[in-house]
Formats: C-alpha cells, structure tokens, sequence
C-alpha cells in the first residue's frame, strides 16, 4: 500500500496526499504564527491573573486571556455580530488563507470545504442571553442570538466570509474537536471529496458561568503565588491542574499535487490521524484508548516510532492525566520513548479546549521550520510518573525531525492523534 | 428630531449605510439590509424608540418610510408621541 494512504481501499485515491499551506493563530501568545511560534521558542508564558469582570464569584484565578480588540479586525458593526469565538475562527482563517496563497477568487470553491472544530460554541453569546433572562428576568433577546450562539457559528462565518461552498463539518468533541477536525478533513481530500479544506478551531469561553463549571470540576489550577504566569506546569510534581485560555488556529489543507502546482508553500504533510474512544468514563482518561489513538496514527502513516522526532502532548497539568498519557506514550514508542522529545505547551498558551488540537498542530510543526523544539514551560521538578523524555523551560534546538505529532485527548473519552511528516 | 431622521440616523449608525444614498422609499433589500439584519435593526429600533412592533406588522414592513409610519404609530398607541 501507499504510504500514507493505507486506510483508503480503491487506486484512484492512493496517491492524494495533504499538504499544509498556511496556518493562522489567534491567541493569547499572539495573534500571527510569527508571533506565537516566538513565545513558544522563548518559553514565555500568556497565563495571568483574569480581571475580576470575566472571573467574578467563580473563584477561577488564572487563564489565557487574549487582550482583543474586535475593531483592529473588522469594519463598522460587523463584530457585533459575531460572537467572539467566531471573531477569533475569521481572523485566524484569514491569517491561514493569506499564507497560503490560495485566492478564493481564482479558485474553484466548489472544491473547497471548512471542517471546524469548538467546544462550547458562542459561549457569550449564550450567557449574555441566559443572564439576560434569569437574572433580569427579561425575555427580549437579541434577535442574532441563536445564530450567534449555535456550534458551527464559527466555521460557517469562515465558510461565508470567503465563500467556501465545498464541504463542511464541524466537530464538537471537547479538547479533541479541532485536531479531529484536521484528521477529518484529510481524509476528505485524500478521499477526493475536497481539493482543499480550511480546518481548525476555536474557542471563547472565558466567562463567569462557563469558568464556574469549570472551578466546580476542580480540575483548575491554582494561580502561582510567586508568578501567575507559572500556574500552568505540566508533568511537575507542583502541578495543580489545567488552566483554561482561548484562542483559535486554522491551518489551508490541500491536496499536495495541485498545492505544488500552484506554487504553494508546503509547510508538512498529514500522514497520520488516529481516532479512537476510551468508552470507560466521561472525564477520566485512559491509557488504552490512548495507546490506540497514537497505534493508528502511527500504522496510517507507515512510520515506525522511532521516526517520531516530536510529540506535543495533551499534556494539560492535571495530576491523572499527565501521568496516563506518559504511560500511554511509553506503551507506544518502547525504548524510543526516552529519546523523542515530548512537551505541552499548553503551559504557555494554556488549554484552549475546543481549539487545542489545532493551536497545538500549529505549534507541533515548529521544528520544521528551524528544528527548534517548543518547550514545556514551568517544569522543574520532573514527577517520576512522568518519565518521558522532556523540554523543561527552554526550547532545544537539533536536527529538523522526520515527522511529530500532536495529541488532543478529551472529556467525553475522544482521542485524536495527528502525526505530520516534513515537505 | 423627526422619527425619519432617526431611524435614519440609526441606520448609519448600526447598519454602517452611506447616508447620502439612504432613500426612505427603496426596498430595505436594496439598502444591502437582509431580513436577518432587519430583524436586528428592529430591536434597536424598538429600544430607541422604546415601542414594540408586531410580527404582523413587521412583515408589511418594506422600506424604511414604513418603518416610519410603523414606529409613530406604535408610540402614539403607547402615549408616547
């Protein structure tokens, strides 16, 4: 079989292979790839302590939160209409798009889709409604609500904005929607029912009610009372929990044949997407479901663990999870396991939920640009349940890898795995 | 203030319409104004003017003229002109 395409049955399809061409960043490191990729690469984290108007009685003391201004991106009212979680999906799709070089205009679109990926959707739209209701006890909502609120209100602006009529899907599965998402979306080029996708995630729920659920998980972390930039640590011992943040990232997918006829930059290929579900319990991960999710990923794109030069962890500081996911990746990758570099930056982005996979995806593909390998921030005291082979603090810099991945396991038991290989 | 010029006024102001080609008289479609913007439009038109204008009524609503007539005679009905 064809590398790369040993999940797909038929000839004609074997030889589609999908190409990243652009990718944009909304977050709270940066709102373009440039900027974010050099926080990453200096080890800084956007963690602080939020302002009492996002927080207030929910007790949540730390996040990610952008500093956005909706008039630095679009024109007159326009922003009004849209919930900010869309705001973050229009200016990261548009980032992407603009990298890519692909001009709608010139482009057949029938052939080319939007697969996004969210974990509460317009979040502030619904709370500013539900707040309105019981606490003013006014039922006049705005008449933009639902179509403000609703799940895929993200990725049709995008679908819309630049009149993306091909394919389009929106995936809701908590911290795996947007790398599922991407696997998705590959398969839909690979399988010729795109020739192009725009896919990522978003994420905006920063808000009292939605933070409150959050605070009643006790799953947060605390803020460091020396430095709230450093609550976030993964896989030290001191950590306290995930800390939660917002954001988006949308990476143009295309079929890589056309994307090198056009002259395209060719950033990586997707060659791997591993799907699987823990089908045990709705918040406590499982090794297995784990194993099998990296297992796929790794047999779709023919690799052998060793080829793995980096693996971006889901790694979210939680006292459970990070010690399962190092299991799982130890159980995968055997003696390469103390060899492949692993860290989660999400201790300087912090988890953006709904987004994460395609943030990460974004900041898994960083080596193959200089070799330079992001780190884990705020880990110095290494839990030995975490033995992997870790990035403490500093970015390393080495070889350009072969390949890397990224994993996004979520609430709910979704596992998703995407594994990328260098032009 | 009259009740045209504001809503006009509000019009260039929410709807973000150029105020030298904003004819009371032309079909609201072609202002650019969607019947999902309309809808939108109404309930600041509503808060401004502090009336309530019914589905009914809003259906026969076409230009901006008529939203016009719609609003004063929602707030004479209320007391409120």
């Amino acid at each position: 079989m064809t590398k790369g395409t040993a999940v797909q049955a038929g000839t004609a399809v074997q030889l589609r292979r999908v190409a990243v061409t652009g990718i944009g960043v909304v977050s709270a490191l940066g709102n373009s790839l440039a900027d974010f990729r050099s926080a990453l690469a200096s080890g800084r984290a956007a963690v602080r302590r939020l302002p009492e108007e996002v927080t207030r009685g929910s007790g949540v003391q730390v996040g990610a939160l952008i500093d956005w201004d909706p008039a630095a991106h679009f024109k007159g009212n326009e922003a009004g209409s849209l919930d900010r979680v869309a705001q973050f999906a229009l200016a990261a799709a548009g980032q992407a798009i603009a990298a890519s070089g692909l001009d709608p205009e010139k482009t057949d679109r029938n052939r080319v889709g939007v697969y996004w990926g969210t974990g509460m959707g317009g979040a502030n739209t619904l709370e500013t409604a539900y707040s309105t209701v019981y606490g003013k006890n006014d039922f006049r909502l705005r008449p933009l609500t639902v179509v403000m609120a609703m799940n895929n209100a993200a990725g049709s602006n995008v679908a819309v904005r630049w009149g993306l009529r091909g394919p389009f899907a929106n995936f809701s599965t908590a911290c795996s929607s947007s790398a599922m998402a991407i696997g998705e979306a590959t398969l839909a080029i690979r399988s010729g029912r795109a020739d192009a996708v725009l896919a990522g995630g978003a994420e905006a729920l920063l808000t009292p009610g939605m933070l409150a659920g959050w605070q009643s998980l006790r799953t947060l972390a605390p803020a460091d009372a020396a430095d709230p930039a450093a609550s976030c640590k993964p896989f030290d011992k001191r950590r306290g929990g995930l800390v939660l943040g917002e954001g988006a990232a949308a990476l143009m997918l295309e079929e890589e044949a056309r994307a090198r006829a056009r002259g395209a930059p060719i950033l990586a290929i997707i060659t791997g997407y591993g799907n699987s579900c823990d089908a045990v319990h709705m918040s406590k991960p499982d090794r297995d479901g784990q194993v099998r999710a990296m297992t796929q990923a790794l047999a779709e794109s023919g690799l052998a663990p060793a080829d793995i030069g980096y693996i971006n962890a889901h790694g979210t500081a939680t006292i459970v999870g990070d010690v399962i996911e190092c299991e799982a990746i130890r159980a995968v990758f055997g003696d390469a396991a103390g060899r492949i570099p692993v860290s989660s930056t999400k201790s300087m982005h912090g988890h953006l939920l709904g987004g994460a996979g395609a943030l990460e995806m974004a900041a898994a593909l960083m080596p193959f640009g200089e070799g330079l390998i992001p780190p884990t921030a705020n880990l110095v005291d290494i839990d030995p349940g975490c033995a992997v082979r870790h990035v403490p603090q500093k970015a390393e810099r080495g070889d350009i890898p072969r390949a890397v991945m990224s994993n996004s396991f979520a609430f709910g038991g979704s596992n998703v795995v995407l594994i990328a290989e260098r032009a | 203030m009259d009740t045209l010029a504001r809503i006009k006024d509000l019009a260039i102001k929410e709807l973000a319409l150029d105020p030298a080609k904003i004819d009371p008289n032309a079909p609201l479609a072609d202002l650019g104004i969607d019947s999902l913007t309309f809808i939108e439009f109404m309930f600041k038109v509503e808060d401004e003017f502090g009336v309530k204008v019914s589905d009914e009524d809003l259906r026969s609503i076409k230009c901006l003229a008529d939203l016009e007539r719609h609003v004063a005679a929602s707030a004479q009905a209320a007391g409120k002109a």
